[in-house]
């Protein structure tokens, strides 16, 4: 038994699909003939146990006295009559949302093709989409369904649709068993994870460098700086901004890093071990470092005091966040409260990388939606990458945040995207005024672009003094500069 | 010891061989076994007299010094008298893609031809004003990794000329860019086989990838490749 089918009540054995698609079609075919003959089908006629659609499909057309179609020249007659339209107009229209699966993908006068790439491509977005529907109305039986066809439908694709699918398909069925994955992931893996999608692809490159540019200038004529880095990870933004320091004109300045991060699960002091190296990299370029790293659950745990703040006249900060601010929007007061505390820092320059998306709607299909279309735009630009493990763990990376987007809910939905015109706003709010980025920023980055093998795609793209770079058309991630709104206009 | 006599009389062909710049290749030079004294005037280390000018390609004169400078190594039949002095300060005047045909001569030129002096006065010849010191820069590409890696990894990628990426990456149709034209013009490719003067940008570029890389490179880094 076809088992998509039968959660709809209809009872039709997998082998004999084909046979029913033709017959639906020529009942189709008929019915759309027989101008004055169809109200007899429901008044006069009987029809029995319509689950078994095989035979009332015999029935029907039998009522109809519709000759069987040997090899019928259909096409001619109906010559706007595309049966390759049915596969989404009717997921649409029909309330019982079944996938006519048999009709789909043939013409009449050829033997049904099942298996059919293109079409399945099709099948697979709306399948995905109306299983998101199914578990936003909470139709969860209708869901589970929808959620193994997906998988097979999967399976016929390849590259990225297959893969996109896939963390979707099973984003959906984590939320739909409620096997909410386990927070937090093990650090040294997800560590891991982010240094494979640091290699792969320039997203977090791109973040780095325009963020430093930013910075850099900022930091112009200062003799002590200090950055506080919200986003520390593997510190890997830190070597080119004191490799630029190093070489500035006149000598570098002391500069003193705070690098902020979540426990590790293993208890080791990992934001120390970075520190260290980063030690090291300064000793070998003759830049006098100071190093601090501070554990916190989350930014909203932190306070201004605990920073071991310097006076703003004998060191400039700045302060810095990747991808890290979003994950604030799980709790409500959250991101105020760190922007207030920045204020507290007032600091030169505040830089901010995002994602550029809105995956932090109300509406859970709003949502799917929204990421269903920016992570397979992401997963496409993977797809022109030569090292293949690193693609597969890049990947995996971005596999772990779709599945936070679909399958979590509430304080565990960390990944609560918002688009750079929201992050506007709420900076406005918190008193904090636009720097631009530079033109050499741009130049830099469309040059690190160019660098990378299969870069044809990317795009780099002002957007009101704040960078994009995105896949084609599409911007995926958008950097920002931020200042106090007191403070007066410097020539930047 | 033919010092003097010899060098009257292989002047032109002296001239000949350290135009090396030539179509034909260092080791058909090589074999020809053209002596060629020792005329130059030899310091170490490298200061940068008049023969370092920019115009790598079109060296038409070379410093004739016959003084009592020249008193070592004269004896020149073959290249295996060919003093690693005088190879230096040859290979002082090619271009990058030379340099790098020279290491792979043999061992005396790889190991001369690997020298960090020469690939600095190929990297910084190609550049625009950085605005820091020489010593300064030496001091921190040197730790970083080098000029001969610099050069190879990143400043020879970007100064390449690209064809469909700098297009793409500036000219989005859609976008506000007021930079669009001038990072197009930046990296327009060059119809002639001179390497081009790198803007500031790419030489920034480069050093912050050289920086990354040896952080990458640092001792517990490579956990990935576990």
């Amino acid at each position: 038994m076809d088992e998509l089918l039968a959660v709809v009540g209809y009872k039709v054995r997998s082998s004999d699909m084909a046979e029913v698609a033709q017959k639906l079609e020529q009942l189709e075919e008929a019915m759309g003939n027989a101008r004055d003959g169809i109200s007899q089908l429901s008044n006069d006629t009987v029809h029995f146990n319509p689950a078994d659609i095989s035979n009332w499909l015999e029935t029907m057309i039998n009522n109809l006295d519709v000759p069987p179609p040997p090899h019928p020249p259909l096409p001619q007659q109906h010559s706007d009559y595309d049966l390759k339209a049915i596969a989404g107009k009717a997921i649409y229209t029909t309330a019982a949302r079944v996938k006519p699966s048999p009709a789909e993908s043939s013409s009449s006068t050829r033997p049904l093709v099942l298996v059919d790439s293109q079409e399945n491509g099709i099948r697979l977005v709306h399948t995905l989409m109306a299983c998101a529907e199914a578990v936003h109305q909470n139709n969860l039986s209708l869901a589970e369904a929808l959620v193994k066809q997906i998988g097979f439908l999967a399976v016929s694709q390849v590259g990225a649709m297959r893969k996109v699918a896939t963390y979707f398909a099973e984003a959906l069925a984590r939320r739909i068993y409620g096997l909410y994955p386990e927070n937090p992931i093990h650090h040294s893996f997800s560590d891991m994870l982010q240094i494979h999608f640091y290699e792969t692809c320039p997203y977090l490159k791109f973040a780095h460098f325009t963020a430093n540019q930013a910075i850099l200038e900022a930091f112009q004529g200062k003799n002590r700086v200090h950055v506080i880095d919200f986003s520390m990870n593997q510190g890997m933004q830190w070597p080119a901004l004191m490799q630029a320091l190093a070489l500035r004109p006149g000598g570098p300045p002391a500069f003193r890093l705070t690098g902020i991060g979540p426990p590790a699960a293993d208890n080791s002091d990992h934001l120390q071990e970075v520190g260290w190296k980063l030690a090291q990299l300064a000793e070998t370029i003759h830049v006098e470092f100071e190093y601090r790293g501070f554990v916190a659950n989350s930014l909203a745990d932190l306070d201004a005091s605990m920073l071991e703040l310097r006076p703003s006249e004998t060191e400039a900060v700045a302060v810095n966040s990747v991808f890290e601010l979003h994950k604030l929007l799980a709790r409500p007061g959250a991101v105020e409260k760190v922007l207030s505390v920045v204020r507290q820092i007032r600091p030169e320059i505040v830089t901010v990388v995002e994602q550029e998306a809105n995956h932090n709607g109300p509406g859970f299909l709003d949502r799917f939606t929204e990421s269903l279309h920016y992570y397979s735009t992401m997963f496409d630009s993977l797809e022109g990458s030569v090292n293949s493990q690193d693609k597969v763990m890049s990947e995996v990376y971005l596999g772990k945040q779709i599945c936070n987007v679909v399958a979590c809910e509430g304080v565990d939905r960390v990944e609560r995207h918002e688009t750079l015109g929201q992050w506007r706003t709420r900076f406005g709010s918190a008193g904090f005024t636009p720097v631009h980025l530079g033109s050499n920023a741009f130049k830099q980055a469309s040059m690190l672009l160019a660098l990378f093998a299969g870069g044809d795609g990317y795009r780099v793209e002002e957007n009101n003094g704040c960078l994009m770079l995105g896949w084609h058309t599409r911007p995926l991630i958008a950097t920002s500069a931020w200042q106090l709104a007191t403070k007066s206009v410097v020539a930047h | 010891m033919r010092t003097k006599s010899s060098i009257t009389e292989k002047r032109i062909e002296e001239h000949s061989f350290l135009c090396l710049s030539s179509s034909k290749t260092i080791k058909n030079r090589v074999h020809q076994h053209t002596p060629c004294s020792t005329v130059f005037a030899m310091k170490r280390p490298i200061s940068r007299d008049g023969d370092g000018n920019g115009d790598l390609l079109k060296m038409k004169k070379v410093k004739v010094d016959g003084d009592a400078n020249a008193e070592e190594n004269c004896v020149l039949r073959g290249m295996r008298y060919f003093d690693d002095n005088v190879l230096f300060e040859v290979l002082k005047h090619v271009d990058a893609r030379t340099l790098a045909m020279a290491s792979c001569v043999n061992k005396q030129w790889h190991k001369t031809a690997q020298d960090e002096r020469l690939w600095e006065l190929i990297c910084t010849k190609q550049w625009a004003n950085t605005g820091c010191g020489e010593e300064q820069l030496r001091s921190v590409v040197l730790a970083l990794g080098g000029f001969r890696r610099l050069h190879s990894l990143y400043l020879r990628p970007l100064s390449k000329p690209y064809s469909s990426s700098s297009s793409s990456s500036s000219s989005s149709p859609t976008s506000s860019s007021v930079w669009g034209p001038i990072s197009q013009a930046a990296v327009a490719p060059r119809p002639k086989p001179l390497p081009p003067r790198l803007g500031k940008d790419a030489v920034h570029l480069s050093l912050s990838l050289l920086s990354i890389r040896f952080y990458e490179k640092m001792s517990n880094f490579n956990n990935r490749t576990r």
